[in-house]
Order: C-alpha cells, then sequence, then structure tokens
C-alpha cells in the first residue's frame, strides 16, 4: 500500500434548489436550498477501504455521485490523483470515468436484461473504445470477469442475466467496473439486495480487489454490521456531515460521538448471550430542507446540553486519525483548532 | 396555498389556458389552412372587385390577422376582433341559414344532444363499471369472459355501423321512429304527448350510445379494479376479517374509481365521436349532425363554431373530471 | 417491496419469452390469421373480384339493388355495382389508410415520446402538454373540420388521422422511455460514462422500441376505423371505394327501406372483421411484451386449501393425544431439554402446525413452495421464523393465514389454533376468526393501509367490525389510544397514510395489529425497509407488546441479529422445508444444521468484528429445480452420497431438532431403506 493520496475530497457542498410552490413564487418566497452534503472533507489511499456510513437522508448518496463526477458540486473539491473532479469536462470527464467505477445496489435492476454478460463487460471498453482489437475487447473482458470471479469466463460471456443468481449477476456488475482497470471503486449499497449468505463473498472480493490490485474503494451504506469486518477506516454521516471518522476498530470499539454510539448500540447482534442497553433516539432524522440550528444532531442528542442549539462543531481530534465532531470533545469550542480559552462543559459524559 | 386550493387553482389555470389556445387553433385553423374558405367564396369569378372589398370588409379580412404593425391601433387586428365577437356570443352568420346567426343554431343542436349524452353517458358508466366491477372480481370465469368478448366486439363494431343495425331492428320489430327528434306534422295535445313521442325517438340513438360506451367503461373499470385487487391494503382488509362485499365497497370502489374518472375524462373525445355518428344516422338535429351537415353545404362559420363549442365543452367536462379527482383522493394535496 | 413478492413476483420478460408467450395466446394468433386473411384478399383484389368496381358502367334501373344470387354472390349496390367486388376493392383502402396513417402516428408519436421522456426538463414537459392538448380536442371532430377545410383526398385523410392518432403512442412512448431512463442499468451507463447517443441506441430503443410496434398495430385499427367513420360520413375521397363509403351510399340511397342488407351487411361485417383482427393481434403483443400478471387478492376466495379429505378427519385424533409422538421428529428421550420441553407442552401451545404443505401453480408447472413444515408457538412466545428470500417463509405464514395468493394452496397438513383447525374454517367463521385471535403487520407498510382512508378510519374498522355495537366515535377513541400506545400522537387519527414516515407507518400498522387484541401477531419483515434507528424503534416496541400483553409473536425475517434481540425460538427454514429448530440461545450457540452453522459464519457480528465472515458458495435453490436429496447438499461443506439421494428427516439433536443426517443416532452414512424414520 503507498501512501500517496488516491483520493482528495474538501470541503463539499451540494444544494439541491427547493421546491417552490406556486403561491410561494408570487409571494417572492422562494423555498430555501436542501443541503444535502454540507461540507465533507475525507483522503483515500491506494488500497484502502473507507466506509461512508448513515442512514437514509444523511447524504451518502449524493456523496457517491459528486466522486463519480455524475453531480457538479456546489462548492468544495474531489481530487483525484492530484487532478480536480469538477473542473474537468468532454474529453478530461471521460478520462476520469475510465479511472472511477460504480458499483450499483441493486444487481437486479443495474443489468440490462437484454444483453448478454458479455456485451455488458465489454460496454464500457467500447464506450471509450480502449481496446485496439477484437481480440483485445475478448481479453480484456475475460480478465475482468475472472479478476470478478467468475471462472472460466467462457462459461458466462454467452449467460443473459436472468439465468444468473444474485451473486452472480453483481460480479458481473463488479467485472464491469472492472474492464476499465480503475483506480477507485464507489460501491454503494453493494450487497444490500443481497441473501445474507451472498454477501460476505461479495465483501470478500471487494476487498480482495482493494487490496491486491490497489484499488480505492468508498463503500456507502446503511449497514454499519455488514461492512464492519471490510473496512479500513468509517466514516459515520448525519445530515450531510461527517460527524466521526476513524480507523473501523476504534470507531467501533470507542465510539466519540453521541450518533455514532446510538447507531453502534441499536445494531442487532447475532448472539442472545450479549445483552447490550441499547440508546434508542426517539424521532426521525429531519428533513434536509430544515437542518437544525447549532449541532444538527441536538434535537435528538441524548447528551445535549445549552450550548448545543448556538455552536455548531466541527470535526476535533479525539484520538489517532480519529476524529469526532461535537461539543463534548476537544477542548468543547467545537472548534477544529485547539482553544485554550474555551470553557469545558461540565456535563460531558 | 398549497394543498387543494392550490390543485384547484391549478387545474382551472390550465383548463383557461387550453380554452385560450382552442380558440386561437380555432381561428387558425379557418384563416392559415390551405382552402381557407372565406377567401375560397372571395375568389368566385363572379363576384367584381367592388363587391370582393365590401366582403373581406364585412368578414373583417382587409384587417392583419394577428396584431396590426401598420400604426395605428395595434390591436386592430382579426384576432382580437374574433376575441371581440366571441366575447359577445357573436359566432358569425351561417351561410346555409342565411339570417341565421350561429349562435342560435349551435344553442338549439347543444341541447338536442345533450339530451342524447347525459342519459347514455350516465347509463354506459353505472352499467359499465358494474359490469366491469363484476368481471374483474371473476377474473378468468365465464362471465369475464362473456363481458370481455362483448367489450372487444363492440370496440371493433363501427359506432355508425351499430347505428344502422339497431336502425333496422328498431323500425322492423318494434316500430320504434328512426329518424329526427319529433314526429314532424303530427299534432299534439298535451305536453305530455310530445314528452312521449320525443322518448320514443330518443331510444334508438340512446340505446346505440350507451352500447358503444359500456364496453369501453367496462374495459376500464375492469382493469382499475384488477389493480386495485393487488394491492397490498386489500389483503390487510382480508386479514382483519371483512367480507369480500364490504372489501369491495369499503376499500376497493373508491380506489378503483380514482384512475376510472381520469379515464373517462380522457375518454370524452370517444363519447363525441359517438355522438357524432349516432347524430349521423338518426338524423338527430344535435350538434353532431349539424356539424356533418355544415361540411355538405360548406357553411363554415357553422363548423368554426360548432367545432369551437365541442372542444370548449369537453375541455370543461375534463375539469369537473379533475375537480371531482381532486375531491375523491386526498393525495392530490401533495402533488 | 410487498408481502407477496417473494411468492408471486413475475417472472422478468425475457428477450426470447415473448414471442413464445406470444404464440401462447390464442386470440394473438386468431388475431394475426384475420389480418393476414384481409391482407391478402387485398392483394389479390384484381384476381379474386369477379367484376372491375371502377369500370365504367351505364346504370340501369334494373341492377339497383339485386338480391344476391349466382351472378353476383353479394347482390348489387345502388349503382347496379357487384358489391362483392367493391367489398374486395375495398379492403385495400381500409388497409392503406390503416397502415400508412400508423406510420405517420407512430413517427410522430415515438418521437415526441423519446423526447419528452428522455430528455425531459422544459422540452419535455412543453410536449406533453400539446400531448394533453391533442388529446382533449375530439379527434373526429377535428377529422371533419380539417378534411372539409383541406379538401377529401386519400393522402388528406391518411395525414389527418395519422396527425391526430399519435397522442396514445406519445404517452405510451413517454413512459415507457422515463421508466428505463430512470433504471439502474441505464444510470450505471451512464456513470462509465456513456453519451445520449449510445444510451439511446443500446438501452432505450430496444426497449421501447417492441412496445411501440404492439401499440402500432392497436394504432392500425382505430385508423381503419377513422377512416370508415369519415367515409360514412361523406368525407371520403370519392374517386376510391371503401368500406365506409358503400355503407354511406347504401345508407343515404334507400338500403333500408329496400330492405338490402346485402349492401349494408357485408362492408361493415368487413371492417369489424379487420378491426377486431388488429385489435386482437395488439393486445396479444402487447401482454407478450409487457406482461401484468396481476395479483388477486379477492379471486376464487376458498381455493387455498385443496387437502385430501380423508386427512382432515383423520386430523382430530391427533389432537386429543398432543404428545411429543405428534411431532414428526423422532426425539431423543434423553435430551436435557426434554422435560422442560414437555413442561411447556403442558401448558399447550396456542398455534400448532403440522406437515404443512403449499403448493404454487408456475409457468413450469406446479412446485411444493412449502413442504411437510411443522412448528409450534406458546401463548406469549416470540418465534423467528428465519430464512433467506425464496425459502418459503412468508409463503408459510400466508398458508397459516389462508391469504395464499392465487395460484398457491394448501396440499397438505394441518394448522391448529387451540381447538379450530384453521385450514377447514371457511366464510364467517374465518372472518370471525381473523384479527381477533390472529393479526397481521407486514412488511411494507406503504401499501397495506387503504391511501384514500384516514388511519383512524382504519382502526376503527377493525375494532367495530369484531365488536357489533361500538359506535364509530367510540372505536375512533379506541383506535387514537391504540396509535398511542405505538407511540402516535392523538392528533394524527384523522389523517392519511401519505402524511405519515415510514416508520410510523409501520407503528400505524402495528396499532391496527393490536386492535383487537389478538392472541398472536404475525410480522412479516417489520423493519426490513427501515433504517436501522426506526428499526430499532419497532423491535423494543414489539418486544413491550409480547411483555405487557402476552400477545404472541411469529416473526419473519432474514436478520439473525433481530433473531437473537428479541425471539425465544427459533425455526430455521431452507428451500421451503424447516432446517433446524430450537430455542434462540441453543440456535446461535450450538447450531446443529450445517445450514445454521454456515449462515451463522456468513452473517457479520459487530461485537466480534475481527471474525473472517465466510459466504455460502452457490444460491439458494429455486422452487423449480430442488434438488433430490437434502436441499441444502449442493452447498454443504459436509455433503456426503446419501444427502445427494434422500431428504434427511428430521432428528432431535441439542433439544431441538433438525433436518441432518449427520445427526442420524444409527449412524450418518447407512442409508435406511425406508427414507420415513416415522414408527
Amino acid at each position: 500500500m503507498s501512501d500517496a493520496t488516491l483520493l482528495s475530497v474538501e470541503g463539499l457542498v451540494k444544494e439541491f434548489p427547493g421546491h417552490t410552490s406556486l403561491a410561494d413564487w408570487v409571494r417572492r418566497r422562494p423555498a430555501p436550498p436542501v443541503r444535502a452534503v454540507d461540507g465533507i472533507s475525507f483522503e483515500l489511499r491506494p488500497g484502502e477501504v473507507l466506509a461512508l456510513v448513515g442512514e437514509s437522508g444523511c447524504g451518502k448518496t449524493t456523496t457517491g455521485n459528486l466522486l463519480m463526477g455524475l453531480l457538479p458540486p456546489t462548492a468544495g473539491r474531489v481530487m483525484l490523483d492530484g487532478q480536480e473532479v469538477g473542473e474537468l469536462s468532454g474529453r478530461g470527464l471521460q478520462r476520469l470515468r475510465r479511472r472511477v467505477q460504480m458499483v450499483f445496489q441493486d444487481p437486479y435492476e443495474s443489468l440490462n436484461p437484454r444483453m448478454r454478460v458479455g456485451d455488458i463487460v465489454a460496454e464500457p471498453l467500447r464506450v471509450h473504445r480502449v481496446a485496439s482489437s477484437p481480440a483485445d475487447l475478448r481479453d480484456r473482458v475475460a480478465r475482468a470477469l475472472t479478476s470478478a470471479g467468475l471462472a472460466p469466463p467462457e462459461a458466462y460471456v454467452h449467460r443473459f442475466p436472468f439465468e444468473m443468481s444474485g451473486g452472480q449477476r453483481q460480479r458481473v456488475v463488479i467485472a464491469a467496473a472492472l474492464a476499465l482497470e480503475p483506480s477507485l471503486l464507489v460501491a454503494d449499497e453493494p450487497v444490500s439486495m443481497l441473501d445474507v449468505s451472498i454477501r460476505a463473498e461479495i465483501l470478500n472480493l471487494l476487498s480482495a480487489l482493494a487490496k491486491e490490485q490497489g484499488i480505492g474503494v468508498v463503500m456507502i451504506t446503511h449497514d454499519l454490521s455488514t461492512i464492519a469486518a471490510y473496512a479500513d477506516r468509517i466514516a459515520v454521516m448525519y445530515l450531510g456531515r461527517i460527524v466521526e471518522h476513524g480507523p473501523t476498530r476504534q470507531v467501533l470499539t470507542d465510539p466519540q460521538h453521541p450518533y455514532a454510539r446510538a447507531l453502534l448500540s441499536v445494531v442487532p447482534v447475532p448472539d442472545p448471550s450479549v445483552r447490550r442497553t441499547p440508546v434508542i433516539l426517539s424521532g426521525e432524522t429531519p428533513d434536509p430542507s430544515r437542518i437544525p440550528p447549532g449541532c444538527r444532531f441536538h434535537p435528538r442528542c441524548p447528551v445535549a446540553f445549552d450550548r448545543c442549539p448556538h455552536v455548531d462543531p466541527q470535526l476535533v481530534e479525539v484520538g489517532e486519525d480519529h476524529q469526532a465532531a461535537c461539543l463534548l470533545l476537544g477542548d468543547g469550542t467545537g472548534r477544529a483548532t485547539p482553544n485554550s480559552e474555551g470553557e469545558v462543559p461540565e456535563s460531558a459524559g | 396555498m398549497s394543498g387543494r386550493g392550490g390543485y384547484l387553482l391549478r387545474k382551472i389555470g390550465w383548463a383557461l389556458l387550453t380554452i385560450f389556445v382552442v380558440i386561437t387553433f380555432n381561428f387558425l385553423l379557418f384563416r392559415v389552412l390551405p382552402g381557407d374558405p372565406a377567401k375560397s367564396g372571395l375568389r368566385d369569378p363572379r363576384l367584381n372587385p367592388a363587391a370582393v372589398e365590401s366582403l373581406r370588409e364585412r368578414f373583417g379580412l382587409d384587417k392583419p390577422v394577428f396584431l396590426n404593425f401598420d400604426g395605428g391601433n395595434p390591436f386592430d387586428s382579426q384576432y382580437v376582433a374574433y376575441f371581440g365577437a366571441l366575447s359577445r356570443g357573436d359566432l358569425g352568420t351561417s351561410y346555409a341559414f342565411r339570417d341565421q346567426p350561429v349562435s342560435d343554431l349551435i344553442g338549439q343542436a347543444l341541447g338536442n344532444t345533450l339530451w342524447l349524452i347525459l342519459p347514455s353517458q350516465f347509463l354506459a358508466i353505472i352499467f359499465g363499471a358494474g359490469l366491469g366491477l363484476f368481471a374483474a372480481w371473476r377474473r378468468g370465469r365465464p362471465l369475464d369472459v362473456t363481458a370481455l368478448t362483448f367489450s372487444l366486439f363492440m370496440w371493433s363494431l363501427p359506432t355508425f355501423f351499430l347505428g344502422i343495425i339497431l336502425l333496422v331492428i328498431g323500425a322492423n320489430w318494434f316500430g320504434l321512429p328512426t329518424s329526427g327528434r319529433i314526429t314532424i306534422g303530427a299534432n299534439f295535445a298535451s305536453f305530455w304527448d310530445v314528452a312521449y313521442d320525443v322518448g320514443r325517438h330518443l331510444i334508438l340513438p340512446t340505446l346505440t350510445l350507451t352500447l358503444v360506451l359500456l364496453g369501453e367503461y367496462m374495459l376500464i373499470m375492469r382493469s382499475s379494479v384488477l389493480d386495485v385487487f393487488g394491492e397490498d391494503y386489500i389483503l390487510t382488509a382480508r386479514a382483519k376479517g371483512l367480507s369480500t362485499y364490504r372489501i369491495i365497497r369499503h376499500h376497493a370502489l373508491r380506489n378503483a374509481i380514482l384512475p376510472m374518472v381520469t379515464l373517462i375524462a380522457l375518454n370524452l373525445g370517444f363519447t363525441v365521436s359517438g355522438a357524432i355518428q349516432v347524430e349521423a344516422v338518426y338524423s338527430w338535429p344535435g350538434l353532431g349532425a349539424l356539424t356533418v351537415n355544415a361540411v355538405g353545404d360548406r357553411d363554415f362559420p357553422v363548423l368554426q363554431g360548432a367545432f369551437l363549442l365541442i372542444a370548449v365543452a369537453v375541455v370543461i367536462a375534463n375539469l369537473i373530471a379533475e375537480l371531482v379527482y381532486g375531491w375523491l383522493d386526498p393525495r392530490v394535496s401533495e402533488a | 417491496m410487498s408481502v407477496l413478492m417473494e411468492a408471486t413476483a413475475p417472472p422478468t420478460v425475457e428477450p426470447r419469452g415473448a414471442l413464445r408467450s406470444f404464440l401462447h395466446h390464442r386470440m394473438g394468433v386468431i388475431g394475426a390469421v384475420m389480418l393476414l386473411i384481409a391482407v391478402l384478399v387485398a392483394i389479390a383484389a384484381p384476381i379474386l373480384a369477379p367484376y372491375d368496381p371502377y369500370a365504367n358502367v351505364r346504370v340501369n334501373i334494373l341492377d339497383i339493388y339485386q338480391a344476391p344470387s349466382g351472378e353476383h354472390l353479394l347482390g348489387t349496390d345502388d349503382g347496379g355495382k357487384d358489391v362483392l367486388s367493391s367489398l374486395i376493392y375495398g379492403a385495400r383502402v381500409s388497409l392503406i389508410v390503416g397502415f400508412a396513417a400508423a406510420a405517420i402516428a407512430l413517427l410522430i408519436g415515438g418521437l415526441v415520446g423519446i423526447v419528452a421522456g428522455y430528455r425531459g426538463g422544459w422540452v419535455g414537459s412543453l410536449l406533453m402538454r400539446i400531448t394533453d392538448f391533442f388529446l382533449v380536442i375530439p379527434d373526429l371532430a377535428l377529422q371533419i373540420v380539417l378534411v372539409a377545410i383541406i379538401g377529401p383526398s386519400l393522402g388528406t385523410i391518411i395525414l389527418v388521422i395519422g396527425a391526430l392518432g399519435w397522442t396514445t403512442t406519445a404517452r405510451l412512448v413517454r413512459s415507457q422511455a422515463l421508466t428505463v431512463r430512470e433504471r439502474k442499468y441505464v444510470m450505471r451507463a451512464r456513470a462509465i460514462g456513456a453519451g445520449d447517443a449510445h444510451i439511446l441506441r443500446r438501452h432505450i430503443l430496444p426497449a421501447v422500441l417492441p412496445l411501440m410496434l404492439a401499440n402500432m398495430v392497436l394504432v392500425i385499427s382505430l385508423a381503419i376505423l377513422s377512416e370508415s367513420t369519415l367515409a360514412f360520413l361523406g368525407l371520403g375521397d370519392p374517386t376510391v371505394i371503401s368500406w365506409g363509403q358503400m355503407l354511406n351510399f347504401a345508407f343515404g340511397r334507400g338500403a333500408v327501406s329496400a330492405g338490402a342488407w346485402w349492401a349494408l351487411l357485408p362492408p361493415g361485417f368487413a371492417i369489424v372483421w379487420v378491426v377486431l383482427g388488429t385489435t386482437l393481434l395488439g393486445t396479444a403483443l402487447e401482454d407478450a411484451l409487457n406482461p401484468r400478471l396481476k395479483r388477486h387478492h379477492l379471486e376464487s376466495p376458498g381455493s387455498d386449501v385443496a387437502r385430501d379429505r380423508r386427512v382432515e378427519e383423520l386430523e382430530p385424533r391427533e389432537l386429543t393425544t398432543p404428545s411429543a409422538g405428534a411431532v414428526a421428529a423422532p426425539r431423543d428421550p434423553a435430551a436435557p431439554a426434554a422435560q422442560e420441553e414437555s413442561a411447556r407442552r403442558d401448558e399447550g401451545p396456542i398455534l400448532r402446525v403440522r406437515d404443512l404443505s403449499i403448493e404454487f401453480d408456475t409457468p413450469s408447472g406446479k412446485h411444493l413452495a412449502v413442504e411437510g413444515v411443522s412448528f409450534d408457538l406458546n401463548r406469549g412466545e416470540t418465534l423467528g421464523l428465519v430464512g433467506e428470500s425464496g425459502c418459503g417463509k412468508t409463503t408459510t405464514v400466508l398458508g397459516i393465514m389462508r391469504l395464499l395468493p392465487p395460484g398457491g394452496r394448501v396440499v397438505s397438513g394441518s394448522v391448529w389454533f387451540e381447538g379450530d383447525d384453521l385450514l377447514s374454517l371457511d366464510g364467517p367463521a374465518l372472518r370471525s376468526f381473523r384479527w381477533t385471535r390472529l393479526s397481521l403487520v407486514f412488511q411494507g407498510a406503504m401499501n397495506a393501509l387503504n391511501p384514500v382512508r384516514t388511519v383512524g378510519d382504519q382502526i376503527a374498522e377493525a375494532v367495530r367490525l369484531h365488536a357489533p355495537g361500538t359506535g364509530q366515535r367510540e372505536a375512533l377513541d379506541q383506535s387514537a389510544e391504540l396509535l398511542e400506545r405505538v407511540g402516535i400522537g392523538r392528533r394524527r387519527l384523522n389523517e392519511y397514510p401519505h402524511t405519515y414516515s415510514g416508520g410510523m407507518r409501520q407503528r400505524a400498522m402495528i396499532a391496527l395489529a393490536l386492535a383487537c387484541d389478538p392472541d398472536v401477531i404475525v410480522a412479516d419483515e417489520p423493519t426490513t425497509a427501515l433504517d436501522v434507528m426506526i428499526q430499532a424503534q419497532i423491535l423494543e416496541l414489539l418486544g413491550g407488546i409480547a411483555r405487557d400483553l402476552g400477545t404472541g409473536i411469529i416473526l419473519v425475517t432474514h436478520d439473525l441479529g433481530v433473531v437473537a434481540q428479541v425471539c425465544d425460538r427459533v425455526v430455521v427454514m431452507y428451500g421451503g422445508a424447516v432446517a433446524e429448530e430450537n430455542d434462540a440461545a441453543t440456535v446461535f450457540r450450538e447450531p446443529q444444521h450445517p445450514y445454521t452453522q454456515e449462515l451463522l459464519q456468513s452473517f457479520p457480528d459487530l461485537a466480534h468484528p475481527d471474525r473472517p465472515l465466510r459466504g455460502i458458495p452457490g444460491a439458494p435453490p429455486r422452487l423449480d429445480d430442488m434438488p433430490p436429496g437434502c436441499r441444502f447438499a449442493p452447498r454443504c461443506p459436509h455433503a456426503f452420497d446419501r444427502c445427494r439421494e434422500e431428504r434427511p428427516p428430521e432428528y432431535a439433536a441439542a433439544g431441538g431438532r433438525a433436518a441432518c443426517f449427520l445427526l442420524d443416532p444409527t449412524g450418518p452414512r447407512e442409508a435406511v431403506p425406508s427414507a420415513e424414520p416415522r414408527p
């Protein structure tokens, strides 16, 4: 694993226009924009697996689309190998697309039922006119299928998707993503539609690809437990922000942010002898068009105190390579830089 | 102003806009297309130039079509004049019936057409919806197959041909009148005699139109009921222990009627087309017969007026259907 | 995804399957033949027609309306011409107008539809507004006006019918393009970097074209009808002979009073023939390309049980000896949990499922979706029914609740709810049993509540149905209390389901399930579509209900974590049968069946994040391809020859039971002559 940064995301923001009704438009009161992603930053090294975890509406899927260059960011930037994704267009964007590939959630839906497996895997090669000859194209398709665990490839190229099981279909999706030999894979809920007994195999495959071929993987998921064994680092998102970010082990065993703690405490564990006290938050994640002031988590936070509605906390170091955004952490100022004048609230803990 | 009020306003606004477009469209239709009726009339070689000029003035054809750019009043144009005339209810004068204003002719015809359409529409909706519901409930059973075959046959049968068949049967076997609205030259002693005579004249046209619409409505209702029967809330209702009757009455019917309302509105053109043919076969003095006769007489003012009225009536009926939809479905406020 | 999709999801349309399913459509083939005959007649008109209808003949008054004879098979018309010949030549006009107008309509409609559906944006909405406008304008009236102004020639008629007939095609193509555009595989192509041209060519057109062609056939029938109507109204091309015009002349020139049926009926039925043929063909094509195998929850009530009558009569005797012997498995008397087990049995389980088998009709024949499933549910117990998709868990509970979808039926077994055999209840007895004893919480609460009735009204309905005499006010009061019990404020009582969030709908569904204070609630994947925090809220709620109200719960789920958290006992299903049953603690601590062991190996565990996960190779078996021996044998790491040949019976193991030869007390590898170990 090299130390060079593969992907670097800085202060990424994505706003969607709010829905203004006719009456509001007449009164010149346009709806405020919806901030789906509100300033997130992270880095990824080659061969590293990062898990973006959060509930629906936290902005994780929008983040994935921003990484893919499928949406233009409102602010901030995504750099791949030192090149800014947002600035690219036309040819440059085409070249970027070859380096970043996506694995979609639903293998039953993401394969065209009218195309054979060989054509599906060859499609990206044809779009980018990568292959030098038909033989080269066949070679590359065969290599991709083999890398995705569909060996021997001849047995699969002529099949239609409906002739395959869910796990095999997801391997076809991965093979199509691998055909262009990308350096970054964005996997959006890669296993949530698969049977439990199939999931581990697909995740093992993704993590092997990262480790053996040095591909960076960003996994987007709502399911903390499934990715726990595969991610090197975890970033927990809430309402468009990363609220905690650190090495998998540390986040899992010693979560710092109250939201991350609650989330971990309610993940069911397949062992009835483990008796835990789940922290069940009341209510549901608020609408991203109405983000609460101050700390966006405070209305549901079990340990919120008087300053939470007023101060928007930034990520602070809480351990080695481990950050969380909470006023109870660090020096309590909610600022990223240490500030000796900030008072530490007593209700900490 | 969101929610139902907004929905109401949006729909009314859309209907008004459509009517505006219909009027413009109607205006252009008779002015721009090749074979412009007024112009072709003016090309009559028997007319001398002075007569042509006076006719042009009479029809307002000396003015520019849309807006007057030659200085003076910019709104002094045929288009604006057309709107002005419409707002006074002036649709011009018939060519064929020299002194009759088009609006009077159309007014009488509209009344007759409504006498034909409303009962047929009512009967067809009631029986069509009932049959469709029953057919869907008994999907694949003999009743369903019979009803489907009937609908398919009705659909393939041209309305005018059905009219001819019923006319022959009605006249020969039942001695029913087959032409017009009332027996011409008869002396009626009382209002009831008149009503009886008109009623007898109405039987065959109404029956024809009802049969034609019935098949269509049955198909629509059957498919929307089938959609609803597949919904999970029907399963919930069954699991709750509701009887089949209660499930249909309280859970299926209202949901099934929703798409039915929309589709009936979209099918109003079909109703109009049926009415035109029925009127032609039975010489029923309604809008359809008026239109067809106007074509034969090359009576373009009547044609233009009748088409405008038909189109506007359909737009308004459509609006009513959408308002009914909004009243039936609580979810429209979300849209 | 609804509760029934697992059992009844129609197979996705396969490209090659469309032709096959079309050929199965008898009406479609009939329609195609009818149309073909018409086309052949039109082409061969000069050969077939005994006279040339276009020839100029002097009309002789005696030739008019001659009755059919050897000379004129269908008699003569108002001009003394041979009706049969005109009829044969008329086919040409009908078909030319039909095909040409449909082609124009298809071109305009297809273009508008694809642009509106694929491009979307303001161009798309403008195009749809224009389409809506033309949809509202009555076709025939506009056709009459246009033909009257432009003048009636065949070309004009084709243009006018075509130019006005595109609206339905546009709507259809647009909606199809819209759906395909949102398909994941198109998004994937976009993510790859494919441009619009590629996506249109490779993904959108192949999906849209077949439907467009099917639609074209229907547009042809409409065009033929329009042409004949215009001709009948006197707006046909006067220089050609068409069926509508023949009817116009005959009807207008005294055929009715002359009693000349031969001048009226043949052209009319010729139109019916062609239109019926095209309609049948078009409908069949649409069905084949876009099958809508609809579920139908009200179809043929009472046909969901097709047991052998004699079995039913024998059942009550079994009831009198509700001992361990009733369980099919030979139990090991030395099992440590046996005494506890029998103690529990003395209370009597509230629900006993015995040897339940359920069959489904599928395109490839009848298949058992559930085979020989037995289990008990004790009062106040929470039982987890676990398995992967397609293992038959949902089908099992639907069979128990007598809610199987059409095409599914219980073929053997019995379901005892206290003293009643649920499978022999019918009509009012079944209805009054439902919800008061056994109620249901679905996976997709989204669709399980009626969208046009308020939530309170739907709960009150259940209350009033099963407690006759309760007033609506009183029932609504109770509904409000039930909603408060599940954490929903009283003020939401009179709101419609669409105003509720996903989690709240699931709570409302639970409130509805509690309405008649049932003994047992079946919850089918109640938290699957929900976020983990909402899942925790719902599970806590269900746990509280089991604890406080003593309600028995059958929890159907694929999530072992959820089972571990809330269930007392677990039934693991695989391939439509029970693989293992035991109390929850034992299942997780000492799984007996290799499937359970492997499943636990592959299930992530946050408490032990370092344990490597291992998937199970292969995929669960399909209904139509069930292995002959043990259903798990093809994926089992311990499988041996016997497993591939024989179905393993259920053996007692670790206080529970499991269906695996490894647990055979007589030695696993010995094949028993009879596969049936029961006494």
